[in-house]
Parts: C-alpha cells; structure tokens; sequence
C-alpha cells in the first residue's frame, strides 16, 4: 500500500517538475522540442539509471555506500569523454565516453577473477583501484590543458546541457531504449538479490548461481552507467542516496525498493537540474546540487550506523 | 675699454666651452646610462599579451624567456620557455636573472608575489578593458625605459580605435554571438575585452550582460537571440554548429555566416594587446560582407 502511495505521489510530483522544466520562461515550440525535451529525456534516463544501478549494487556488493561509480565505469567514461572534448570531437565525447567506460569494465572485470570465480570483494577492490587510477589521469589532463578546465569539471561535476545534433539526438533515444529496457531486465533479478542479500552460502543453497548473476548485473548495470556518464558526466549521490530513501520508507525488499528507485531517482535529478538552472542567473554544475542535497545525507547516514 | 671687452670675450668663450664640454659630459653620460640600462635588462614574459606590448615598443630583442602561449612576434619561438601560462617553472625563472619579471593576473598572481618575496622585480599588467590596454602600455614603457614610444604608442593606438569605430556604423548593427567553449557553451558579456571590441567595431554582442565577463551561457537564450553572425572559438566546425538541434532558424546559421579560427584569428580579439586593431577590421569586414569559406 505505502509503495503504491509513493509510486503516485511521485509520479504526480514527477509530472508536476516535468511541465515546469519544460515551460518555465520565454519559450517557442523549437526551443521547446529541440533543446528542452532532449534536455528532460536525458536527465529523467541519468536519474531513473543511476538510482536503479545504485539500488542494485548495495545489495550485489552488500554494502550500503556502494553507488554506480563505484566500480570505475564511470571513470572510464569520464576520461573517454574529456579525450575525445580535448581533440575537438565533441559529438564524439559519448562514443569514446561508452568506449572508456566498456575498456574499464573489461579490466575490472579481468581483475575481479580469482581463481576462475568472480570474487565480491575482489570486484569492489579492483572497480575502486582501477577508478581510482583513472581519476589520477583525469587529474593529470586537467593540469595540463588548463584552458579546457571548464569541460573537464564539466565532465566531473555533471553537466545535463548536452547540445545534440539531430543524427546524434536519435542516436540518444535508440540507447535510452535499449537502456530502459536493459533497466527492466534487471528488475528481473530484483527477486534473486533479495535471496542473496542473506549471504552467499544461502543463496547457493537455494539454486542460484551467484557468481554468474554478479556477472551479469556487473556487465548491464557498467553498460547502463558508461552510457549515462557519456552524456551527462559524474553526478553523484543519486545512486547512493535515492535508494536508501526509497529503503527508509517501504523497507528493503529489492522488488519494492528498485522500480521506486528508479522513478525517485529520475523526479530527484529533474528537480535538482531544475534548481542548477534557475537558482542563480548562472547555471550551476548539477552535480554540485545533487552533493549539497546528498552531503548532509550521507553524514547522517553514516551517523546513524555508529548508533 | 679694450681690456675690458678682451676680458668679456674671454669669460664668454670659456663659458660657451664649459657649456659644450658640460653638456658633452651629460649627454655621454646620460647615453651611457641609457645603453648601460638596456644592455643589463633582462625580461621574462609570462603573458602573451604583454609580450606583444613590449614587442610595439621594440624590447623584444631583451626578453630572455615567456611562457608557452606568447607565440607573437615569431622571434619569440627561439626564447627560453619557463612553462604555460597558470603553470609556470619558478626556477626556470631564477635561473634566467631576470631584471623584470611581467606577469598577468590571474592564476600569475600568486607567482608574481612570490617571485617578489625573492626580490626580482615584478611589473603586473592584465587589462580587462580598452582603456586598461592602453595604460597598460604605458606601464610597461615606464618599466622598460621607453617612455615616449609607450604614449606615441598609446595615444596612435586610440585615435586609431576611434577612427575605426566612427567609419563604421551600420544600422542596425548586427547582432554577433561569439562562442569561446562548446562544452559546457560559453560566451563573453559587454564588460570582457572582446565584448567591448565588437561593440567597438559596430555589431550588437548579444550577451551584454553576464554573470562574469566571460560566462557559460545557455544554447537555447542564443536560440531567442537570433545572432546574424557568429564567431566560433571553441574547436567545434561549420557543419556540426549547423548540425545542433534547434539551431537552424538563427540567421547566421542559414545564411552561412559562421565564423572561426581561420576567418578571424582569436589573438587579435581576446588578447588584450596592441593587435587588436587588427581585429576590429577584421570584425568590420566580416560585419560587411560574408567571406569565402
């Protein structure tokens, strides 16, 4: 009952954002369908991917802080992009965005292999080494090309403006077909995880083949994420913070907690864009928004498993 | 009587001999300060823009190291590099003794003020407007020692601007739209060094007011602002600005009067130097006519 509830209410709320993200100012009819409708599609596909992602990996990796970047993916993506902007090939930036992000999966993937099985722990080791070292390199091109700082942080702090051709615009919408479909497949392991969040051992027992299913969630949910992080750049904290939320209030029942997450993660993003554009004459990074909002969050979070 | 007109002629002559003799002495001397001046200076430039003033006042020929981006005049290729622009190698800078040291604002604040603390002596010059280019000249000559040739340079450089600017003055002006980044997209206000030069030049900055003087900008308020020509310095192409969703209704999108690198070379508008005159009759023959592309 309480899911239902808040399926509505956020889907009122969703509705609600939606039209005053589309209409607010002076608009025509071509502003309208060429830049804001892009606009909405791809910040409501990033929210929907990043907290469904999140919401998976918690439970996968069985741990609360885990995120869909935690595995490096979104690294990956992140210097394929910021390569491809540096070269001038700016419709590029999501093909060698998508392309960073499955070179790194690949590698994570070789590296969580141990002994012919695919280890949790060693999955989470390899994807936050790997992230990290890539982070370095990011780090390294932002010294040394100062003058394209803007498209570096850009690219670290979450930008939802991409400007789109029309070829690359249905582009776009073939891979958020394919991503929300790929976002209901995984719905599918919702049940699975459920089971495995008792432990391995038990999950064994009961039929499932763990190792395989991390495999495959491991490969969907990084696809998933080097598609978001082409287009949008690293916004955090929506795949962190959205599923807990969604977990306080109906519980931790994955069939309950992903498709919620999945609706709350893309209303939270479209509000928080929302709030990066019209809060100051500036437009503000959207990643710094979602972070002010999920800071104090994920303090609290933390406080709140000492007691 | 004789005697006395004799005596008369003789204070006169010596006078007029210590008179050539003093004044011998002082232009000597005062040559020899002035050649000894010059030949002890050693100038290191970390700002391409003040490479260019000193280059207007014929000191190039005593800078002794710049940073990467001072690219103009070419004699500048063959100077000892201390590092780029915001990433500058102090030692490199030492080791070159510098007498001067001319630095930008900016991201060169901070080494300025260190390199002070080391006792090197550091000129500072970031004009952000037209006037402020033109005392920046000023500052430099005084630092250099060419006084004169900074004011000649200064005040030809301003009757020029303006005789440029009274020649032409279209009406209505046309609006430009100047693109400095594509990713996020970024423009200039009226209160940047470029965004006063194409006011200058007689067409209508279609952001004159921003947040900052250089400023990321939305795609769809260049959409509303229906630009009649565009300047693009952001590495993007013709085909792909024609390309971007929601674009193709802007005049200078239809009419093919988009504008970049090659058209129009960025030193001559964003560098706050000498050659911006340059670039204000580039700006007036692109406002005139569409070039070949």
């Amino acid at each position: 009952m309480k899911n239902k509830l808040l399926f509505c209410g956020l889907l009122v709320l969703g509705i609600v954002l939606g039209w005053f993200y589309l209409s607010a100012g002076q608009i025509d009819g071509n502003i309208l369908l060429n830049v804001r409708l892009p606009r909405l599609l791809l910040t409501l596909f990033t929210g929907m991917t990043l907290a469904g992602v999140g919401s998976v990996y918690q439970m996968m990796l069985n741990n609360p802080l885990a995120e869909p970047y935690i595995l490096g993916v979104s690294s990956g993506a992140a210097l394929g992009s910021v390569i491809a902007g540096l070269a001038g090939l700016f419709i590029l930036m999501p093909v060698f965005g998508f392309a960073g992000a499955l070179l790194t999966m690949l590698l994570v993937w070789l590296l969580a292999q141990k002994k012919g099985q695919f280890d949790k722990t060693r999955l989470l080791l390899s994807g936050i080494i790997v992230g990290m070292f890539l982070s370095a390199v990011i780090s390294l091109i932002m010294y040394l090309f100062q003058q394209d700082a803007m498209l570096i942080l850009g690219t670290l702090m979450g930008n939802l403006g991409h400007i789109f051709s029309a070829t690359e615009y249905r582009f776009f919408l073939i891979l958020t077909v394919v991503g929300l479909l790929v976002l209901v497949l995984i719905h599918h392991d919702s049940l699975t995880l459920d089971v495995m969040s008792e432990g391995d051992l038990y999950a064994g027992s009961v039929g499932i083949q763990v190792h395989r299913l991390r495999q495959r969630l491991f490969v969907l949910c990084s696809l998933l994420t080097g598609i978001v992080v082409a287009y949008a750049g690293i916004i955090g904290f929506v795949g962190l913070i959205i599923p807990h939320i969604v977990r306080l209030i109906v519980g931790t029942s994955q069939r309950k907690v992903y498709p919620l997450s999945l609706l709350g993660g893309g209303v939270f993003l479209l509000g928080c864009d929302f709030l990066a554009m019209h809060l100051t004459a500036l437009e503000l990074p959207v990643g710094v928004i979602t972070a002010f909002i999920g800071c104090p969050f994920f303090v609290w979070l933390l406080l709140r498993k000492k007691a | 009587m004789k005697e006395k007109s004799k005596v008369k002629r003789a204070l006169f002559k010596t006078c007029a001999v210590l008179l050539v003799l003093v004044s011998g002495v002082l232009v000597f001397s005062d040559c020899h300060k002035k050649e000894s001046l010059a030949k002890g200076q050693r100038y290191v430039v970390l700002s391409p823009e003040i490479a260019e003033i000193i280059a207007v006042l014929e000191g190039t020929q005593h800078i002794v190291g710049v940073t990467a981006e001072c690219n103009w005049p070419e004699s500048l290729k063959a100077k000892a590099k201390v590092g780029q622009f915001g990433a500058v190698n102090k030692e490199k800078i030492i080791a070159l003794k510098p007498s001067i040291v001319f630095a930008s604002s900016l991201e060169q604040q901070a080494i300025g003020s260190e390199l002070s603390k080391l006792g090197i002596n550091v000129v500072t010059v970031y004009p952000k407007s037209v006037e402020e280019m033109l005392q920046g000249i000023l500052t430099v000559g005084d630092a250099i020692g060419e006084k004169n040739r900074a004011t000649f340079a200064a005040d030809s450089l301003r009757s020029e601007l303006q005789k440029l600017s009274r020649n032409f003055q279209p009406n209505p002006r046309p609006k430009i739209y100047l693109e400095i980044y594509r990713e996020p997209l970024m423009s200039v206000s009226d209160k940047s060094f470029v965004g006063e030069l194409i006011e200058l030049a007689g067409g209508d900055n279609i952001f004159p007011e921003l947040e900052r003087d250089y400023c990321r900008i939305k795609s769809e308020d260049v959409i509303k602002a229906a630009p009649d020509l565009i300047i693009c310095y952001s590495k993007d192409t013709r085909a792909k600005i024609k390309s971007r969703m929601g674009w193709q209704n802007i005049p200078a999108v239809k009419n093919d009067r988009i504008y970049l690198e090659e058209d129009i070379n960025p030193d001559w508008l964003l560098r706050a130097g000498p050659r911006c005159v340059l670039g204000v009759q580039r700006l007036q023959e692109l406002m005139q006519y569409s070039v070949g592309k």
